[in-house]
């Protein structure tokens, strides 16, 4: 690209979203896309231990990390997920 | 290809705000090789403008499709119904598709990219003029490098003063197309070509005779 043909630059600069106030007893909602031959593995493997993890992290199991599109990230946020997490 | 880059989302967001429907179409042949304006993209960009209609606290409905060239009417048949639907289009199409877009239907067509220019793929993610389209290719003359598009000053017989060490006055980064040119004879064992002169250009195939049209009689049905 040249970069000439990006927007004119603004005159001033956009209102900062103010942060709201987190509620003490709030837990972010996590998803996590795991891969099936090793992340989700793991998290298989977790459970037959019995190890216990926090429950509002959600898991959606992969054939591959390389199956993860755009839009499955972009959907989850429309949704209201707060992170991501990607393992493979 | 025609290369274009996408308009910011404050912009776009702009545009269709008012709306309750909003179809966000792609064009999936040129501006989708510079992976801006193609389906896949089109679907990216209306899950932006849903979390920023969220944000925005606006009620309304934005849906995604797209077709393989937004400049034939063949194309469209496929998309009729989501188009139907909606009460705006933003097409992420060159501003040809645009046009063309609206020109079919009775309902506002916003345009999502700003057209840049007609390029090639240099490598992946870089993309580069070539050509302006000014209807009377020179190429034959100039070894394969076109002075229209790459020469700052158009130049028919060059190069001018400003090449410096293979590099044009405007910006060190941007090469000489007189200095590539005559390397690129110099290659094809062809410099006597560079001796003769270019004559004066006639303009009017290009812009300067203004919109531009091309019949075929043979092919039509």
């Amino acid at each position: 690209m040249t970069g000439q043909a990006h927007a004119a630059p603004r005159e001033e600069a956009p209102p900062i979203e103010a942060p709201r106030e987190i509620p003490p007893d709030w837990e972010p909602s996590i998803l996590a896309f795991a891969c099936h031959y090793c992340a989700f593995a793991a998290a298989d493997l977790a459970g037959v231990m019995r190890l216990s993890y926090a429950p509002n992290v959600k898991i959606i199991r992969l054939p591959c990390t390389g199956k993860l599109d755009h839009s499955y990230v972009l959907r989850a946020f429309e949704r209201g997920v707060d992170g991501l997490f990607v393992a493979g | 290809m025609i290369v274009g880059e996408q308009k910011p989302i404050e912009e776009l967001w702009e545009s269709i705000k008012g709306h309750q429907k909003v179809l966000v179409f792609g064009c999936n042949t040129c501006v989708a090789v510079c992976q801006q304006g193609g389906n896949k993209e089109a679907e990216i960009l209306a899950s932006l403008l849903r979390m920023k209609a969220t944000q925005e606290g606006v009620e309304m409905e934005i849906q995604d499709s797209g077709i393989e060239r937004q400049c034939e009417h063949e194309f469209f048949e496929k998309a009729e119904g989501r188009i139907q639907w909606a009460d705006a289009v933003l097409s992420t199409a060159c501003g040809i598709g645009v046009q063309f877009m609206a020109e079919k239907y009775a309902k506002p067509v916003y345009p999502g990219l700003n057209t840049t220019f007609l390029g090639a793929v240099e490598k992946l993610g870089h993309y580069v003029e070539r050509c302006q389209a000014c209807g009377q290719c020179i190429l034959a003359a100039t070894g394969g490098i076109c002075p229209i598009a790459r020469c700052a000053k158009r130049l028919l017989n060059g190069p001018c003063g400003g090449s410096t060490k293979g590099h044009c006055e405007i910006n060190k980064d941007v090469p000489c197309a007189w200095q590539l040119i005559v390397d690129r004879l110099q290659q094809l064992n062809l410099m006597e070509r560079y001796e003769d002169l270019a004559p004066i250009k006639n303009w009017s195939t290009d812009r300067a005779g203004g919109p531009r049209k091309l019949v075929r009689e043979d092919v039509q049905l």
